[in-house]
C-alpha cells in the first residue's frame, strides 16, 4: 500500500512540474517527464524479479523446459522497453518514431518467439500418427 | 533516487530561464546563449544517466 501512495504522489508532481516548467522553457518540461517516468519504473521493477521468482518456481514444478521460459522473460522485458520509449517518443511528439520502435519491437519479438512456435509444431508432429 | 531528481530538472529549468532572462536584459545575448544551453546540456546529463541505469537495470533484471 505505500509503494502505490508514493507512485501517485511521484507521478502528481511531475504533472506538477511539468505544468509550471512548461510556459518557461518548454523543452524542460519534456526531460521532467522523462525523469518522472523512469522513477516510478525503478520504484515498480524490483518487484518484477519476485513474480519472476514466482513464475520460475511453477515452471520447474510443470517441467515444462527453461529454455522457454526464458525466451517468455526475455519477451515481456523487451515489451516493457518498447512501451518506455515509444511513450518518450509520442510525448516529445515523434509518433512516427514511436510507431517505428514499435514495428522493431514486435519484429525482435517475433523472432524470438520462433522456437516456441517450432517447439510447438515438433510436439504436433509427434502426436500425429505416422 | 526518486522525486528530488524531479524537483531538480525543474529548479535547473526554472534557474536557467531566470539567469537568461537577466544576462539578456542587461544586453549579454551571447553569454545568455551559453547559460542556456549549459542548463539544457546538464538536464540531458542527467536524464542519460537515468536512461542508463534504467538499461543496466533491465539487463539485469531479463538476463538469466
Amino acid at each position: 500500500m505505500d509503494i502505490i501512495i508514493r507512485i501517485v504522489a511521484i507521478g502528481l508532481i511531475t504533472c506538477l512540474a511539468t505544468l509550471i516548467v512548461k510556459p518557461v522553457r518548454s523543452d524542460f518540461a519534456i526531460f521532467i517527464a522523462i525523469a518522472g517516468g523512469l522513477v516510478i519504473l525503478f520504484l515498480v521493477l524490483g518487484y518484477v524479479s519476485d513474480i519472476f521468482d514466482t513464475f520460475r518456481s511453477i515452471i520447474s514444478a510443470t517441467g515444462v523446459s527453461s529454455d522457454l521460459y526464458k525466451i517468455l522473460i526475455k519477451i515481456i522485458g523487451i515489451g516493457y522497453l518498447i512501451e518506455f520509449a515509444v511513450g518518450v517518443c509520442t510525448d516529445t511528439g515523434n509518433s512516427s518514431l514511436g510507431d517505428k520502435i514499435l514495428l522493431g519491437g514486435k519484429i525482435v519479438i517475433m523472432v524470438m518467439a520462433l522456437p516456441i512456435v517450432t517447439n510447438i509444431l515438433q510436439i504436433i508432429m509427434g502426436l500425429l500418427p505416422s | 533516487m526518486g522525486v528530488e531528481i524531479i524537483i531538480k530538472i525543474a529548479a535547473i529549468g526554472l534557474l536557467t530561464a531566470i539567469i537568461g532572462q537577466i544576462l539578456k536584459q542587461t544586453g549579454r545575448e551571447e553569454i545568455s546563449t551559453i547559460a542556456t544551453l549549459a542548463g539544457l546540456i546538464l538536464v540531458i546529463i542527467m536524464v542519460l544517466n537515468l536512461i542508463g541505469e534504467l538499461f543496466t537495470t533491465f539487463n539485469n533484471l531479463f538476463k538469466f
